[in-house]
């Protein structure tokens, strides 16, 4: 089954009324408390000047008039392609297709060997790569873990690196600054044989934090995401307030909050370039009123993830954001239950682009082999509900009801030959149903040790090269690769 | 290499091309027995496996039974002339107060897949029925078989009334509730859980 671009739509968990509220309010958050800004971003500042916002440089606050606002969102695009370079899982981001992948920065990583925690590294991040090029149901790579294991300065071309020589799906990553992002740029163009066709099927994006909830841009992150937008290459505008901290306790606030921050970060973005490829990147979120650390397995994230993509579509944006998240610290029922309802809720509000989908645990702090496994199956089931019931006349198999008679049975029909794999869907093999007896024959494994089995199986497989040999030199020669070859 | 060709026709579930080429097989005067065992019987091993690593669906295994038996069809007369060894026969049914027998089909299937002579007795079968068909076809094995708990007893019914009439016939049981602690239990010869498990277990008992 082919998961990916299937249309959601049918959770709306906002009336119509409640989506013209909010975005309502989110209007006149931008035009009565405005946002702020920290300093070094004066060109940025003087930039919304000149189209009309109101800036007040002695107290740092940007006010914008609804007209502003409402011309440079329209110049945003409705549908934005990521593309992959395994010529099968390009992403058409518009109305309600629906994709999910991995994200996050997880910092940790359960050991494929023994189970337990430890500092995730680079090689981590090339073979968790391999892993989701192998899965078919996660649809992109964004780079989930963090390579703790190199300097930092060293990040930006090296887990881009590690990503595109994994996987032939589309990569996403974060940079941490400009001169990171023009070596990132030229790494990919490289691949692509040319910055023109790099940025014709743009095969990898960037996540850029623009906002410091609430209500503030953060220097860094803007001049990136503007860099970005000056050369093309499509960017998600994460920002992921929690309510009860850096959102208001309650949800309805928290997405009247996010939505004005997101269209004064695309303002930003259209107004640097107009028609710049964006994602509106609002994830909104809870605090975990016990510790304020970051709730992520709440059935409320999949409620507000799909509130929030109604109004991304509203505004005809598409939209990334987040499912998956579990507060569980093992692949265990938790686990299960959380991802569950955020990826089957997600997947049927219709979100474009769902990271954190794939392998996550701890909230984003950990990721491991077998989740990917677990979670590859979970994103399997949920996009299968997209697909429906389909009702036509040889679905209805009225005839082979005929043909077969009453007490017959149709285990040897043709039709039932020619739908036995497809009316159904069919899993990784880490579900288990067999009969009890073949399933103690088979070592009577639990899940987490059935995708671990999975998972070792995949990664003992040759490796498929994603980056050609003549290629992988000249990258070498080029940038400080700390990937060893293989 | 054209029972390679009957091989794989049955792989493929194609009914018609396995019947051709046995026939073409046997107009060329190609042993017998190469034909059955390396061309009809090696290929439902190859199914039995696919479908035990789950590769295979039951519908397939059935399909592939059925062309095989195709196959088979065109042997049989030859085979009964003595020019090949038969494996064995087996005396097969569901209990008495059972009506189930899509399992029951599907291992006499697979039996007779395996090239056992299979006689199928159908279902709700009380024990006198199994153990006067087992003498009069002087059968190796009696395959029972149950889908619900409450018949379990008939099975080991009819495996005493197998002992009492002093038969030296083996029993053998399956279906989902059955385990094979219930058949060491009623002194069963056997259990397996699923059909190509039946097919190996009766190739053991017969050995």
């Amino acid at each position: 089954m082919d998961s990916k671009g299937l249309s959601g739509g049918i959770y709306q968990p906002l009336s119509p009324e409640g989506i013209e509220t909010i975005h309502d309010a989110s209007m006149a958050i931008l035009e009565k408390t405005g946002i702020t800004y920290e300093t070094g971003l004066e060109e940025t500042v003087n930039m919304l000047a000149d189209a009309g916002a109101t800036v007040d440089l002695e107290a740092g606050r940007i006010r914008f008039p609804r007209g502003l606002i409402q011309n440079q969102v329209a110049k945003a695009p409705s549908r934005v392609v990521l593309y992959a370079r395994d010529g099968k899982n390009d992403l058409d981001l518009t109305e309600d297709k629906v994709h999910l992948g991995t994200g996050g920065a997880a910092v940790k990583i359960l050991d494929p060997e023994t189970g337990q925690p430890r500092s995730s590294t680079l090689k981590d991040l090339y073979q968790l790569g391999r892993l989701v090029d192998a899965l078919d149901h996660v649809h992109f790579f964004l780079r989930p873990c963090i390579p703790t294991d190199i300097p930092e300065a060293e990040y930006d071309i090296n887990m881009f690196y590690a990503c595109l020589k994994a996987t032939g799906k589309h990569v996403m990553s974060g940079v941490n600054d400009e001169s990171g992002l023009e070596r990132v740029i030229d790494m990919a163009a490289m691949l692509a044989g040319g910055e023109e066709q790099l940025t014709a099927k743009p095969f990898i994006s960037v996540i850029t934090s623009f906002s410091i909830s609430p209500l503030k841009l953060c220097t860094q992150s803007t001049r990136i995401m503007q860099a970005c937008n000056r050369r093309g290459i499509p960017v998600a505008l994460s920002a992921a307030p929690m309510s009860g901290s850096t959102g208001p306790m309650t949800m309805a606030g928290t997405l009247a909050q996010l939505h004005a921050e997101q269209m004064a970060g695309i303002t930003i973005c259209q107004l640097t370039r107009a028609g710049a490829p964006l994602l509106y990147g609002g994830i909104p979120g809870m605090a975990n009123m016990a510790t304020m650390g970051y709730r992520g397995g709440g059935v409320e994230c999949g409620m507000m993830n799909a509130a929030i993509h109604q109004l991304s579509a509203h505004i005809q944006v598409p939209n990334y954001n987040s499912a998956g998240l579990t507060d569980a610290k093992l692949p265990d029922a938790q686990a299960g239950w959380e991802k569950a309802m955020t990826v089957l809720l997600g997947a049927m509000g219709g979100s474009n682009y769902m990271h954190h989908s794939a392998g996550m645990l701890e909230s984003m702090l950990t990721v491991a082999h077998e989740q990917f496994v677990m979670d590859d199956e979970i994103i399997g089931m949920a996009c299968k509900v997209l697909k429906g019931i389909e009702v036509d006349a040889d679905h209805l198999a009225l005839d082979v009801i005929d043909t077969v008679g009453p007490a017959g049975n149709f285990m040897m029909s043709p039709h039932t030959m020619k739908y036995m794999r497809s009316e159904y869907f069919q899993g990784n093999g880490v579900t288990d149903s067999k009969s009890r007896h073949q399933w103690e024959q088979g070592g009577a494994l639990d899940a987490r040790e059935r995708a671990r089995g999975l998972a070792r199986k995949i990664l003992e497989s040759p490796e498929t090269p994603y980056i050609s040999e003549e290629i992988d030199q000249a990258i070498r020669e080029k940038f400080n690769i700390l990937l060893k070859t293989v | 290499m054209s029972i390679q060709d009957i091989f794989n026709a049955v792989i493929a579930f194609d009914e018609p091309t396995v019947a051709a080429k046995t026939q073409v097989e046997l107009d060329a005067g190609t042993d017998i027995n190469a034909i059955l065992n390396d061309g009809l019987i090696g290929a439902m091993d190859e199914v039995g496996e696919k479908f035990s690593t789950g590769e295979l669906f039951v519908p397939e295994m059935l399909m592939a039974a059925q062309a095989m038996k195709s196959g088979l069809a065109i042997l049989k007369p030859l085979l009964a002339e003595g020019s090949s060894q038969r494996k064995g026969t087996v005396v097969i049914g569901t209990v008495k107060g059972d009506l189930h027998d899509i399992g029951k089909n599907l291992v006499a299937m697979m039996m007779e897949g395996a090239g056992f002579d299979v006689i199928d007795l159908g279902v709700d079968v009380d024990s006198e029925a199994f153990v006067k068909n087992a003498a009069e076809k002087q059968a190796d094995v009696i395959a029972l078989s149950a889908l619900l708990t409450t018949t379990m007893p008939a099975m080991e019914t009819t495996v005493k009334a197998v002992k009492e009439a002093g038969m030296s016939v083996r029993t053998i049981i399956g279906g989902a509730p059955v385990t094979q602690a219930f058949a060491d239990q009623i002194g069963a010869d056997g259990y397996s859980a699923d059909a190509p498990g039946a097919v190996k277990l009766v190739k053991a008992l017969v050995a």
